[in-house]
């Protein structure tokens, strides 16, 4: 115990001459930073740079090739009066509804249904519902773009056994968004129900036994016990699905091959990100592009800031 | 530790630098011999830059093949802008007038002899590669022309003349076009052509005199009654009935050209190759006849220098030999892409030349012809966004139950919007 004290407080006879004490105290310093600092810089490179630099390009009328002139929040008036913004941002509302509510209420069931404790081969369905999620969303894009093709798609072929004439998904507005949402549906439900998996089995056996014991049915159990135990993570699945959904990008991208930027002709399913990627980089004009992206920006913000809020008042009720 | 600490920080400082510093040229060797050239895929560019090689065997060609002609453009555009760049790039004449507003990315060939040659082509080819102050940006590689590529099968099962002259006279306009594709599918039941917005609005637009920019360089698609006329027609297409409703080149076009969905489709010189590789199967079925209208073109590119180029007189030299009148009528012999060179229209080797797969259709005669008689007119800055949203009108009323009677209000609002 001594020994440490005596450690701690050096006496100044003792002390190396003051030259190499900094020196060496300095590298010692700074070292833990060289560690770290590869991750920081490409952040600064590839992260960080480019999100400011966003800001700033916003303001200017931004010819990659030509001249960038200021014009200050001129990009944002226009973004505001231009109908294809506000298309494609109902666009992706429309296709963010489709595709989440869906979603959750599968994975709630399949969650519900992969927790019973008499499933048999319980592992290996927990695994298979990954399967989509592991899948390279261009090969899913391009497998059910396929599938849904007017002429030679198997859904279509399938309805003409029955007498229905063949559906256009991707020229309507309705299909091509009930496309893109069966796409997003099918890659995300296995990861979202392992989440709330993952949850279900922090909730105490004993719970559904006593109360089934007193007489509930699955629906009550599940109603009355699965959903309320569930909360923080179904309030956390919809924020992040509603982050991704106003990111959706590649589906669209792919399934209109003849028009891809605009995903259609009257731009049916063009959603944020792919105008703000039109504007970018199938125009060139920098400026616009950069503008929706820092809209873009705010939403996700914005519904960030209710999360956290949200978040906050479950813990509040607790 | 002390020693390594430096290190890391110049590794750092070295990754840094890399990945901030703008590439300040493109490939080749040292020897100024050697270039990089970016073309499109799919065109077999690789055919000429062999016989090229075979001529130079000191020279080394890196060629890439980027992809369609939008993305080379594309990524063109980001090289220009602080990338590596090629010595040497193919641009589709669609994407030109962006680049030619810009000329400062551009090797002026003018400085390297252009002069010299640019009396060789087509002169309203030409004229579209030259920037405001004279600056020449690129020499035309080929030119579209215009014709109808047709089913003679199916032809003669809808009881309709094969042969093509017979065919051709069929539709001498494009409203007795769209009668004969009545008739076919009264005949069959089936589509007559693959889509109205290509096959009939983009080619009628195209054999004006006069397009979205007047002759002084004013946008004028919203009142140019040869457009809206072009619009008309593309729009009656759209609503006879007649079209497969296939916007052209998505995967199910391509299937319905194999599968026969449609009996006519306008076929440029550059489309017979498509044909040909997308439907292997049908060879000998085609026929080609003359567009209706008589004239007119649809594609065509151009070689063109980009300013920080490392072997620009390699590239030049590329150019000069291959793009020669001899060297464009080598190249149709190769691949079939038409030159932008008249004084070759006459030569035997082009004006006689026929195609097995399209049932011996005079190829080289039938598409000189529809460049003869072609009214040029001025192609600006943007004519593609325009012309985009034109056909995405017609296309709107061909397959997405668009009101065939708001469509022109429509697409004029919707290019002012785009065009700002």
């Amino acid at each position: 115990m001594s020994g440490v004290t005596l450690t701690l407080v050096p006496a100044p006879s003792t002390a190396p001459p003051p030259v190499t004490r900094t020196a060496r105290g300095l590298g010692e310093r700074l070292a833990p930073y060289a560690y770290i600092a590869p991750f920081f810089v490409l952040f600064a490179v590839f992260g960080l740079f480019p999100f400011a630099f966003t800001f700033y390009v916003a303001l200017f009328d931004w010819n990659p090739i030509g001249d960038q002139v200021f014009i200050g929040v001129d990009n944002f008036t226009r973004m505001f009066g231009d109908p294809r913004f506000w298309n494609a941002a109902g666009n992706t509302v429309s296709i963010w509804f489709l595709s989440t509510v869906p979603q959750l209420l599968l994975a709630l069931l399949l969650a519900h249904v992969l927790n019973h404790a008499r499933l048999r081969f319980a592992l290996f369905f927990r695994m298979s519902v990954l399967v989509p999620y592991v899948t390279s969303v261009a090969a899913t894009a391009i497998v059910f773009a396929q599938l849904f093709d007017r002429d030679y798609g198997l859904l279509n072929w399938v309805l003409g056994l029955v007498g229905v004439e063949p559906v256009d998904f991707v020229q309507s507005t309705v299909g091509s968004h009930v496309l893109i949402a069966t796409m997003v549906v099918w890659r995300w439900f296995g990861y979202t129900t392992l989440l709330y998996l993952a949850s279900l089995q922090a909730v105490p056996r004993a719970v559904y036994e006593a109360a089934a014991i007193d007489g509930a049915g699955s629906w009550q159990r599940f109603r009355h016990i699965t959903i309320p135990s569930l909360r923080p993570v179904i309030i956390f699945t919809v924020v992040t699905s509603t982050i991704g959904g106003l990111q959706i990008f590649t589906e669209p991208l792919l399934i209109a091959t003849g028009a891809p930027l605009t995903c259609g002709a009257v731009r049916q399913c063009q959603t944020l990100t792919l105008f703000l990627y039109e504007q970018g980089f199938g125009e060139f004009e920098f400026g616009y592009g950069a503008a929706v992206g820092v809209a873009l920006f705010v939403v996700v913000v914005v519904i960030a800031a209710v999360n956290y809020l949200l978040a906050g008042r479950i813990r509040a009720d607790r | 530790m002390t020693l390594r600490l430096p290190a890391l920080l110049v590794t750092a400082a070295l990754v840094l630098a890399a990945a901030c510093t703008p590439g300040t040229g493109g490939g080749g060797g040292g020897d100024g011999k050697s270039f990089e050239f970016w073309s499109f895929a799919a065109i077999n560019q690789k055919v000429s830059v062999d016989a090229y090689r075979a001529k130079h065997a000191d020279v080394e060609v890196k060629l890439t093949e980027v992809g369609t002609s939008t993305e080379t453009a594309q990524a063109l555009t980001t090289a220009l802008a602080g990338g590596k760049v090629p010595d040497l790039v193919l641009i589709q004449g669609d994407n030109l007038p962006k680049f030619v507003q810009q000329p400062q990315n551009f090797v002026d060939l003018r400085t390297l002899g252009a002069d010299d040659i640019k009396g060789d082509y087509l002169d309203w080819v030409m004229k579209q590669s030259v920037a405001k102050d004279g600056e020449v940006l690129g020499i035309p590689t080929d030119v579209g022309g215009m014709a109808i590529a047709y089913r003679t099968d199916l032809f003669a099962a809808a009881q309709l003349p094969t042969d093509p002259a017979a065919a051709g006279a069929l539709w001498p306009t494009w409203d007795a076009f769209i009668e004969t594709g009545k008739r076919y599918k009264q005949a069959t039941g089936k589509a007559f052509t693959d889509n109205a917005a290509t096959s009939v609005f983009y080619q009628a637009v195209n054999q004006v005199s006069e397009k979205y920019y007047s002759e002084g360089r004013e946008l004028v698609y919203d009142r140019n009654p040869q457009v809206r006329a072009a619009f008309d027609v593309g729009i009656k297409a759209a609503t006879a009935g007649i079209t497969a409703g296939q916007t052209s080149f998505e995967s199910a076009w391509s299937a319905g050209l194999a599968q026969g969905q449609y009996a006519a489709v306008a076929a440029p010189s550059w489309m017979l190759n498509t044909i040909r590789s997308t439907a292997p199967d049908t060879k000998g079925k085609w026929a080609i006849a003359k567009i209706p209208g008589g004239a007119g073109n649809w594609g065509g590119s151009y070689l063109a220098i980009p300013k920080r180029a490392k072997n620009p007189q390699a590239a030049w030299n590329y150019i000069k030999e291959m793009q020669s009148p001899q060297g464009q009528l080598d190249h149709f012999g190769r691949v079939g892409a038409l030159p932008s060179t008249p004084s070759v229209y006459q030569d035997e080797k082009l004006a006689s030349s026929k195609d097995p797969f399209f049932t011996d259709a005079p190829t080289g005669k039938i598409y000189t012809d529809s460049l003869l008689g072609l009214k040029p007119f001025y192609i600006g800055p943007d004519s593609a966004t325009i012309g985009q949203e034109f056909l995405n009108a017609i296309t709107n009323v061909e397959q997405s139950g668009g009101n065939p009677a708001t469509a022109w209000d429509d697409a004029v609002r919707n290019i002012k919007t785009a065009i700002g």
